[in-house]
């Protein structure tokens, strides 16, 4: 480990933490300290960066001693001419990349970067990742290496960790980002359910597992009954895989488990993240995720007792697992039929209670189920999300013969992430171009991996091709422009872009699929094939209704689509298909955003300086890009802003993305469960898909504050 | 009637409709909203960043924490039942109470936190050190000589707030140094829960110091800030000495000297009165400064839990919140 400990340099103007920290504290002015981050960067290189950098005299001399000692795949390199190696990374070079926060370099070299095995001295700068992604991603293809290095370095373009960390290394973990599995109501599925998420955990990526399948607590094992355990025990049992399987130490395993709300277990389910929960039963690193139907809203509307369902029993009528039905359709039927064991709760002290474990914990994330399904363009049934609550596929269960080997495979999902800097991209000469070059790089990846280690996964995979476009940088580019984040223009902008966004993700795969010869498995089913997917798209227009907006996609020379290039496009589409069943969805944006000097995702700053706190980099701060101690008025943070105007502006993206955005709700820490109870409504109500993490902000009690500090001041 | 004793004062039940300070509602809200258990917070990721600790930072670290659980065992046990019996409302008497309760989850704390992170043998070593070094047991004796039965209620509260606002930042420094270094994050997380509980309790005690202290006579008042100011010099001579047999060895001393400096200032502040050290030798590093404020802090989830977590209100929704 490079030791940013106790041999730092510790005079005044030296020591890169402290002034990096200054950041937090206002001077003697009432300024915001932002030469002083600046200063931490140029320090972090001066005294630390540079000093245990390997110097090597030429490029050649460079990538020799890189692939002779195992550190660069050679393949990668190969699939070039040397001329073309030398010219990408000269024009790399060229454009003089610097890190404008402190943040930005020390999560870049802590993190990223490729260093000596014994982890004393750095072998890469920011331009060699770029490349080497770019060269991997491109393989041999020169012209796209060539765009997607430029891409990536003018910060357009910014692959997620995982492809981003890895690419172009010889000992590596996976290029993908997440990893979505079924768990079945059979102990060999949970078994391999086990397995699999060690296996996924040990090369990177977080898993979310669905537990909506599995039997209640109480519920009878071959008859018997009160055998089963219920659901707890399987999330202690994940828990304590994912903290075992950490990649190499570099990070712990991340999972999620999802369970439906009409579950039997979802109150203990909910309880296992409680302040005061007993040890055996309490959840602390394990993600949780509840999904929840339209009857449930309609119930608590009605304010009504909802009903609780037996898994078991549910598939012993049925015929097909709890996931496979949607509970809205199938309510009264199944509160009627009498095979089914149930109990109930009341709706409304359901909600109370979700909000009142939000407040403790932040947890769960929330699933609209009835909303993602409708607006889900493939053929089948979304019943779970992922680990940020933003990937939202359908997938198909598996069985297992008793070695665990399959007696039928089914299809599980990985997603493979990257997002757009909108400021980047807006001001970039070639929007489509770029979006293109995105879902190239991104559909790279997916061709790239094969995950043999869970099979359905591969197999989802292969047939799938699916990635997923994010979108970063949205109140950055806001601020710029002097437009407020809660405004009528911002909502504007944001249906405008990602319209725009969504005919090029779909342009480029239809590209794919001719160049391919080939579609995604199950195009011929979906709402693609016979353009009704299209409709909204040709017979309304996705154009700027504000001037402001009108005159900023202007001034920009952005152009939009026309409905007859949407109807152009539909008709292309019908002819020649998609290459990925899933283009779009927005994660939350963390690491990469620091890196690319962006705010995080489309949500709003969570503060004018960001504390920032990871087990690798410790706490550290982050300034709002292109922020001045002028404009200070366009940075208003998100709980100043509040849930409301954050749900508008994720409506209007949420229209054209055909998966999903995690969505931070934020809260003032004197609001009360009915506050964040009104939001989730209001969220259901706009068409919201997902609900990521609720987070709040206690204000120090005036007297016990810390003095100066900018974070603390409201 | 002859069952009633009529020695005993009538007991009364506590009425929190009828409040006579304000601040005591405020205070219990803030409180109660704050509480927190040691298992909330994922102790065992700081497993592998524990490893990288040279022995004699461990060593430091550990003794550090000692020092700081006979602190809280103090206030638990002695502090805040002492000044129970001077408070004035029932609310206080309730507020306090609830002091003491979290004292004593701060010393438990420091416990979960050594049989995640070390070895029983060194733990042990340690608090043999702790009993047998004599600045700490100075600063304990000086602080318990205060609480001592019969002891002037309002010498009490000073000596009070300041163990609770001054003396455990010698101790405080360390994980948020190392924080600010990225190693011991998750304990880090831990000790700033429970500085955002000290912070309170210091506040508190000594705003109850200052409503006494207005009924009493200019001369009381004098005679009271005398002593302050040389309990402060006695303590912070104390005080100097400890942080330099524990820090000296990794070079900090200086640093850690001016954060006593702010935080002795702060200390004094809550009794109302001005502070002893001058701006120039308060300069703490920014990085530790920094540290301190939990608000709004934008963790990844998956290697902590954070400090801005709190028991929220739970309130209904009502037919209005489902019009749809």
């Amino acid at each position: 480990m490079l030791d940013h400990s106790l041999t730092t340099a510790k005079s005044a103007t030296g020591d890169y933490h402290a002034l990096n920290a200054m950041l937090n504290l206002y001077d003697e002015n009432g300024q915001i300290r932002l030469d002083a981050d600046r200063m931490a960067a140029r320090q972090y290189f001066l005294q630390h960066v540079n000093q245990n950098t390997v110097f090597f005299h030429s490029l050649n001399e460079k990538l020799g001693y890189l692939v002779d000692e195992g550190y660069y795949e050679a393949e990668t390199l190969d699939q070039y001419p040397r001329e073309f190696v030398h010219a990408i990374w000269d024009a790399a070079y060229a454009r003089k990349f610097r890190f404008p926060t402190f943040l930005g370099a020390f999560k870049y070299y802590t993190s990223y970067t490729l260093k000596t095995r014994d982890g004393q001295r750095y072998l890469e700068r920011y331009e060699d990742r770029v490349v080497m992604v770019a060269l991997a991603l491109a393989r041999g293809d020169q012209a796209l290496a060539m765009r997607l290095m430029d891409e990536i370095i003018s910060g357009r373009f910014q692959p997620a960790t995982p492809t981003f960390l890895n690419a172009g290394k010889k000992s590596r973990g996976e290029l993908i980002s997440c990893f979505l599995l079924r768990i079945e109501d059979n102990m060999e599925s949970i078994g391999r359910a086990i397995n699999s998420s060690l296996q996924l955990s040990k090369r990177g990526g977080g898993v979310a597992l669905m537990l909506t399948n599995i039997r209640e607590h109480g519920a009878p094992i071959k008859g018997i009954e009160n055998q089963s355990s219920g659901v707890i025990p399987v999330m202690k049992l994940l828990e304590d895989s994912f903290s075992y399987a950490n990649q190499l130490g570099a990070r712990q395993g991340a999972g999620a488990v999802y369970l439906n709300a009409h579950h039997p277990d979802i109150l203990r389910f909910l309880d296992t993240k409680r302040e005061n929960a007993d040890e055996k039963i309490r959840i602390k690193t394990l993600s949780l995720g509840v999904v929840i139907p339209d009857v449930t809203f309609d119930l608590a509307r009605r304010n009504e007792d909802m009903y609780l369902f037996s898994p078991h029993d549910v598939e012993k009528v049925y015929g097909v697992p709890f996931s496979e039905i949607s509970v809205s359709e199938k309510y009264d039927e199944m509160v009627d039929d009498k095979r089914i064991r149930k109990r109930k709760i009341n709706a409304r002290a359901f909600f109370q209670t979700l909000a009142e474990i939000q407040f403790e914990s932040g947890y769960p994330y929330i699933m609209f189920e009835d909303t993602v399904n409708r607006a889900n363009p493939i053929a089948g049934r979304i019943a779970m999300s992922n680990l940020c609550s933003e990937i939202l596929q359908v997938n198909e269960a598996s069985a297992f013969n008793d070695d665990l080997s399959y007696s039928r495979m089914g299809t599980d999902i990985s997603c493979n992430l990257g997002s757009l800097n909108i400021a980047a991209t807006m001001d970039g000469a070639d929007f489509g171009g770029t979006v293109e070059t995105a879902i190239r790089a991104l559909t790279a990846v997916s061709e790239m991996s094969a995950i043999d280690s869970v099979p359905s996964i591969r197999r989802g995979n292969d047939e799938a091709h699916a990635v997923g476009l994010g979108q970063m940088n949205l109140h950055g580019f806001l601020a710029r422009e002097g437009v407020h984040y809660d405004s009528a223009e911002a909502v504007d902008f944001t249906r405008c872009y990602f319209a725009a966004v969504a005919f090029h993700c779909l342009r480029a795969s239809n590209a794919l699929a001719r160049e391919r010869g080939t579609t995604f498995a199950g195009f011929e089913r979906s709402a693609y094939a016979d353009g009704s997917f299209f409709g909204k798209y040709t017979e309304a227009d996705w154009l700027p209704e504000t001037g402001a907006i009108t005159d900023l996609f202007a001034r920009l020379g952005v152009t939009l689509p026309t409905r007859d290039e949407w109807a152009a496009l539909r008709d292309a589409v019908m002819a020649d298909g998609l290459f990925n069943r899933n283009l779009q969805a927005v994660p939350p944006t963390g690491s990469i955003s620091y890196i690319n000097n962006s705010t995080s995702s489309i949500h709003p700053i969570v503060s004018k300086i960001e504390i920032r706190k990871e087990g690798k980099i410790g706490r550290v701060y982050y300034p709002a890009p292109f922020m001045r101690n002028d404009n200070l008025e366009y940075y208003r943070d998100a709980y100043e802003i509040g849930p409301n105007a954050i749900i508008d502006v994720y409506a209007a993206a949420t229209e054209h993305v055909d998966q999903g955005l995690s969505l931070t709700l934020f809260f003032p820490a004197e609001a009360t469960t009915r506050d964040i109870n009104r939001a989730q409504i209001y969220a259901w109500k706009k068409g919201i898909k997902t609900i990521y993490y609720v987070r709040l902000r206690q204000t120090a009690l005036e007297g016990t504050e810390v003095q100066g500090c900018v974070s603390c001041t409201l | 009637m002859k069952d009633i004793q009529t020695t005993r004062a009538i007991p009364r039940a506590i009425n929190w409709n009828r409040l006579q300070d304000d601040k005591d509602l405020e205070v219990w809200n803030r409180l109660t909203v704050n509480f927190w258990l040691p298992e909330k917070v994922p102790l065992s990721n700081d497993v592998q960043s524990w490893a990288t600790l040279r022995p004699e930072e461990r060593e430091l670290t550990i003794r550090v924490f000692t020092g700081l659980t006979l602190l809280d065992t103090i206030q638990n046990s002695l502090g805040a039942p002492a000044l129970l019996a001077d408070a004035q409302t029932p609310h206080e008497e309730a507020v306090l109470t609830n002091i003491a309760f979290m004292e004593a989850v701060h010393a438990r704390s420091y416990s979960s936190i050594f049989s995640t992170l070390c070895l029983t043998r060194d733990v042990d070593e340690a608090f043999r050190w702790s009993e047998d070094n004599p600045h700490l047991q100075a600063k304990a004796r000086l602080i318990l000589d205060e609480y001592d039965a019969g002891a002037d209620p309002m010498r009490r509260k000073i000596a009070s707030v300041f163990l609770e606002s001054f003396l455990f930042y010698s101790g405080f420094y360390l994980p948020m140094y190392w924080s600010s270094r990225a190693k011991l994050t998750n304990t880090a997380d831990l000790i700033r829960l429970i500085i955002r509980d000290e912070a309170i309790h210091g506040y508190y005690i000594g705003y109850k110091f200052q409503r006494a202290a207005e009924r009493l006579s200019q001369a009381e008042r004098d005679a009271l800030k005398d002593f302050a100011f040389s309990l402060m010099f006695d303590l912070y001579e104390i005080e100097t000495k400890y942080t330099e047999e524990l820090y000296d060895g990794i070079g900090l001393t200086e640093d850690v000297k001016a954060f006593l400096h702010y935080n002795a200032n702060k200390a004094l502040q809550n009794l109302g009165y001005e502070g002893l050290f001058p701006p120039a030798v308060c300069e703490v590093n920014p990085a530790i400064l920094a540290a301190l404020s939990p608000d709004s802090e934008n963790h990844d989830f998956f290697s902590g839990s954070g400090s801005s977590y709190v028991i929220g209100k739970a309130v209904a929704t009502e037919d209005e919140d489902w019009d749809f």
